[in-house]
């Protein structure tokens, strides 16, 4: 088993398996969305897995629309959706809402997250809110060089171990890391690795009532809704999309795909 | 060709004659425009949320309260009375003037359209705070139902207005005013401000001058019968009674993190560290979660990096990012000293 | 959808409603808050930072000059005037040889060929004489400038030096009411004013984006760069000892730049102040570290992203423009074409603004593409003038090997000092492109911002030429 596992993981192996579809994706098996902060090299990973050059501006919010790209890896066909780089997916401009939709709405079969190792911290913060949105992320630990140039040490094991999902450190420009984080994208797309989402419990002060007294609410008026309690944040803080969402009934597509998803895991 | 000295001249009295015709508020098409502003849609729509406001505040209007809140003559009141009956919006009997159901739905919907309209001034634009409920006034007659609709959803259907009142809903909910007075507190006692009453316009403007927002806590230091001292967000404030009745709170039991002598952020000199103790409220809406995503949270430390040219802005390095404030929103965030314990 | 669950989900909404009132109005503070309080708790698990020290010693280092008191601005110039200067040097070997290719060689043999297929004179005028020399002008004038300065720029750009402009320049913006942001896009305006409008996505405020939008077509853009390049050699170079020449009219050309730049600052404010009334709202920019610039890979996504789609952009605009060119030299009215009818309508209005009605129409038909302004006006010039011996016939856009040539013709056509100045002036403020105009429609999805942006700056071209051509003839008339 862990022989199989390091011929698995060795680059030689898996970059042979990659295809760069390019902007060429009109079938595919998966959809991955890209999501990161501004500045952590997420088009380089864009460019990397598609082949495709994307222009990587070194100015915050320099991807202004959203890019779309494709690969083929171990014989599944991937499309590939680059988000605008956010700090967070709480407010309500254009950008965070692009991003936030394309999550929620868009349901990607995996979410991958890029996170600039020199700034750990401040990329959590996306990190975590993704993880209230979806079950299937993977954090891309990218600039792991420029982290060692600083002497900055991190531990991606007991990262991935306290937020339960797959943690691949990379250096994008070189490409190092990148036939790892293709074989972590199957495992969890295909259901090898299911993740287990760090979820934020409390809420600070007199909010924990209302909130736990919603989420309620929302459970039972859609039942098996993975994200209820993010849901429930949303409808206080008067999230329009939610509230049509909720309206259309849209949101209990959710829970659809996910007892499917569920489903054949068990099978 | 023309001489250019008669061209000239000829060009100089164009732009004049231009400027007089539409200097901004001031110009001819500017005056015409006010000036046109009380037609009878206006009048209706103010006198019907005088009437919603004393229902309000269970004080009986009269037919010269509505004259004097609409400034118009008393004749001119009794027909836009008479008008409103006809329309079915108002009844009167011997219990004086009072609104039908579809009266009051009418008023609270120019309220719901005023306080969005405040709401979306404070958070979306910069016009300033003493601007808000003069531009909404005007605003108001001039939104559709619709338009309003689309504007609370962009902003995410906010529930109060920028004073810290209830926005009705569309279908024209409108939950029952709590607190208080702040005259009311007694020495020593803490509480929440929740509303500060825009008008009367001259007051309002001395409490906002004052720095007071919904969502400070202050503390009643002497509660005289003349004047009332009380301290707000670590400052002292002094406030005649008339004053202090236009400022309503709610009582709260323990004091909330107020500690005396913040610093803002901008007192910070380059390569001078601190940390973040919060945001002020006069910075709201988007700006404020701009910030705050950023970083900008209770707990944060912060170190001055660079200085451009003036001062202004600085670039702090937060959490690991170098980020740029102009020097306005590094006033509103609050920060103390750095101390080494604090961080571990 | 059953009516029990519509009227369900409409009580889980309006109980929302109610919690919202009574929780008050920190609910996002506090979920921030938390979420950087357990953000906080597992990055102290997971990060070991061995050594402080030395942590950003070589991107502090670069940042204290680019941005210190004395050396921010003089750098940032600096830097500017070499990429244009690099690329006005740069681009006029292999401009000639492209145009010496389309122009000279392949526009004679094309022309030859479909008259001798037997295709009608008029037709073969239209295709080849109008449109395919409007695309071989655009391609001449705009590829090899544009080759040359996107790269260069994106070098800038990748390297993370634009932030750290608009970080020294927001003194400025915020005092004219703007967003600090509007630097940014004001130099990607350089580049292209569709580009510089795209951009202005970064900025949040509505406000301060529309000004950001009005204000970019300040930005001398690249197909404007040609015809500033070429009046200044004449007659701003033309006026001075031929040692300063080349000096001089590079300084002008900087000069009309900063002029935009100043331009912008003055309607940025001028907007604050009336129809787009209110304060500088927030600015946060984060100032990225800077990342060494890979540049094969710069030149080569810069080549394909951005020259190859503006120049398509601008070919696909030129062709029908050249068309109309053709075809207002060659249509007549009575005696006379329809382009000379309408220079000799406009000219008395056109000379008091100090210009005349070649330009003017020229202006007029060149809105699709500025590029082709410059050979439009030889063309017309010689047309409306008679000259005799220059160009190769009615509605066919020419530019002259020599600079004296081109001089000639244009003091043939009465054209003087001012005219030249107050061209410059204009071709800094006219209105936008079409596809600048277009793109403004589709980011503002508002016919009024729209028209504004579209009109505001041609009446101040208007205003400034006249003011310029009074004063001129003032102190040249006593």
């Amino acid at each position: 088993m862990i022989d199989q596992n390091k011929c698995e993981t060795c680059p030689v192996h898996n970059t042979g398996n990659l295809k760069r579809l390019g902007i060429n994706m009109d079938k595919f098996d998966f959809v991955v969305a890209l999501s990161g902060n501004p500045n952590t090299g997420k088009s380089t990973v864009f460019n990397n897995l598609t082949g495709l050059k994307q222009h990587t501006g070194n100015w915050p919010g320099k991807t202004v629309t959203r890019a779309e790209g494709g690969f083929e890896f171990n014989k599944n066909r991937y499309k590939l959706i680059d988000l605008p780089g956010t700090y967070s997916l709480l407010s309500t401009s254009t950008d965070e809402e692009i991003a936030r939709d394309f999550i929620l709405f868009g349901q990607p079969d995996v979410t991958v997250v890029v996170v600039d190792a020199t700034r750990l911290e401040r990329n959590l913060n996306l990190v975590l809110q993704v993880l209230e949105i979806t079950d299937r992320a993977i954090i891309c630990l990218n600039l792991i060089d420029e982290a060692k140039r600083r002497e900055i040490e991190i531990d991606d094991r007991a990262l991935a171990r306290d937020l339960g999902i797959p943690v691949i450190p990379t250096q994008a420009r070189q490409g190092i890391g990148i036939p790892e984080l293709l074989k972590s994208i199957e495992d969890v797309v295909t259901g090898k690795f299911i993740c287990k989402p760090y979820r934020i419990a409390g809420s600070s002060k007199g909010l924990t009532k209302a909130v736990e007294n919603l989420t309620e609410k929302v459970k039972n008026q859609f039942p098996g809704l993975p994200n209820a309690r993010w849901v429930a944040l949303r409808l206080l803080e008067g999230d329009q999309k939610i509230i049509d969402a909720i309206r259309s009934g849209e949101i209990s597509g959710i829970v659809k795909r996910n007892s499917v998803e569920e489903n054949i895991v068990a099978v | 060709m023309i001489d250019p000295l008669f061209a000239l001249l000829i060009a100089f009295a164009f732009s004049g004659i231009l400027a007089v015709l539409f200097w901004p508020a001031k110009g001819i098409y500017a005056t015409y425009k006010k000036a046109k502003r009380n037609t009878s849609r206006v009048l209706i729509e103010d006198a019907l949320k005088h009437l919603y406001d004393y229902e309000e505040r269970t004080v009986k209007p009269t037919l010269r309260s509505i004259a004097g809140h609409l400034s118009v003559s008393s004749d001119d009141t009794i027909q836009l009375v008479e008008k409103l009956q006809s329309m079915g919006l108002v009844e009167s009997n011997e219990d004086g003037i009072q609104l039908t159901p579809k009266g009051r739905s009418y008023a609270l919907r120019i309220i719901r359209i005023h306080r969005l309209w405040e709401r979306y001034l404070a958070d979306e634009t910069s016009v300033k705070e003493s601007e808000w409920h003069l531009e909404a006034e005007e605003k108001e007659h001039n939104i559709s139902t619709e338009e309003a609709e689309t504007l609370a959803a962009q902003m995410g259907n906010p529930v109060f207005d920028p004073h810290g009142d209830p926005i009705p809903t569309k279908e024209g909910e409108i939950p029952k005013r709590k607190g208080m007075p702040l005259t009311i507190l007694k020495n020593g006692e803490f509480g929440r401000i929740i509303h500060i009453e825009d008008e009367p316009h001259a007051i309002y403007i001395q409490l906002i001058a004052q720095g007071l927002y919904p969502g400070m806590q202050v503390k009643i230091i002497n509660a005289e019968k003349n004047r009332i001292r009380f301290e707000v967000n670590g400052e002292e404030c002094v406030l005649a009674p008339l004053f202090a009745a236009n400022v309503n709170v709610t009582p709260i039991q323990k004091q909330d993190e107020i500690t005396s002598d913040f610093k803002s952020l901008s007192s910070l000199r380059k390569g001078e560290k601190a940390v973040v103790v919060g945001i002020s409220k006069a910075c709201r809406g988007p700006q404020r979660r701009r910030l705050m995503d950023l970083g900008v949270v209770p707990g944060t430390l912060v170190i001055a990096e660079l200085e451009s040219i003036g001062r202004d802005p600085v670039a702090y390095n937060i959490k690991g990012a170098t980020i740029a404030i102009r020097k306005k929103n590094a006033d509103q965030i609050y920060i103390k000293e750095f101390s080494q314990e604090k961080l571990n | 959808m059953t009516a029990i669950q519509t009227n369900e989900r409409e009580k889980l909404i309006a109980s929302a409603n109610t919690l919202r009132w009574e929780i008050g109005e920190n609910i996002h503070d506090s979920i921030i808050e938390t979420i950087y309080t357990e953000a906080a708790k597992i990055a102290n698990k997971a990060v070991r930072v061995k050594e402080q020290k030395k942590k950003y010693s070589y991107d502090q280092a670069i940042d204290r000059i680019v941005t210190s008191k004395w050396l921010g601005f003089p750098i940032m110039f600096f830097l500017l005037a070499v990429v244009f200067w690099v690329t006005i040097e740069g681009a006029n070997v292999p401009s000639g040889l492209i145009a010496s290719l389309l122009v000279d060689t392949l526009h004679p043999i094309l022309k030859n060929f479909i008259a001798s297929v037997g295709i009608p004179n008029w037709i073969n005028g239209v295709m080849i004489d109008g449109a395919y020399l409007a695309m071989a002008w655009v391609i001449s004038v705009m590829l090899p400038p544009m080759a040359i300065f996107f790269p260069l720029f994106t070098l800038l750009e990748d390297f993370g030096y634009l932030p750290r402009v608009a970080f020294n320049m927001d003194n400025l913006y915020r005092k004219v009411g703007a967003h600090g942001k509007q630097a940014l896009t004001m130099t990607m305006g350089f580049g292209c004013n569709a580009a510089g409008i795209i951009a202005t996505r970064i900025i949040d405020s509505p406000r301060e984006r529309i000004i950001a939008i009005i204000t970019n077509n300040f930005s001398l853009c690249n197909g404007r760069w040609p015809t500033q390049i070429l009046i200044a050699t004449i007659f701003i170079g033309g006026a001075v000892p031929a040692y300063f020449a080349g000096l001089v009219s590079a300084a002008a050309v900087v000069g009309i730049a900063l002029l935009g730049i100043i331009f912008s600052l003055v309607v940025s404010w001028g907007l604050s102040k009336t129809i787009l009334k209110g304060e500088a709202s927030a600015f946060s920019l984060e100032l990225p570290p800077y990342r060494p610039p890979r540049i094969l890979r710069t030149l080569y996504t810069s080549l394909i992203d951005r020259t190859i789609f503006v120049l398509w952009r601008a070919v696909v605009f030129a062709i029908p423009a050249g068309i109309v060119i053709w075809l207002v030299a060659n249509i007549t009215i009575g005696e006379t074409s329809i382009a000379e009818h309408f220079t000799n309508w406009t000219d008395p209005f056109a000379l008091i603004v100090g210009l005349n009605g070649v330009i003017f129409l020229a202006y007029i038909i060149a809105i699709p593409a500025n590029e082709i302004v410059v050979p439009t006006v030889l063309m017309l010039t010689v047309l409306v003038a008679g000259i005799a011996g220059v160009g190769s016939g009615s509605g066919v856009m020419f530019e002259l090997d020599s600079v004296a040539d081109t001089s000639a013709i244009l003091h043939a056509g009465g054209w003087t000092v001012l005219t030249g100045i107050n061209l410059m002036l204009f071709s800094l403020l006219h209105n936008p492109c079409s596809t600048t105009i277009y793109t403004i429609y589709k980011e503002t999805k508002s016919v009024k911002w729209t028209v504004i942006s579209t009109i505001l700056p041609v009446i101040m071209g208007f205003a400034v030429c006249f003011f310029v051509a009074q004063v001129w003839r003032l102190i040249a008339g006593s």
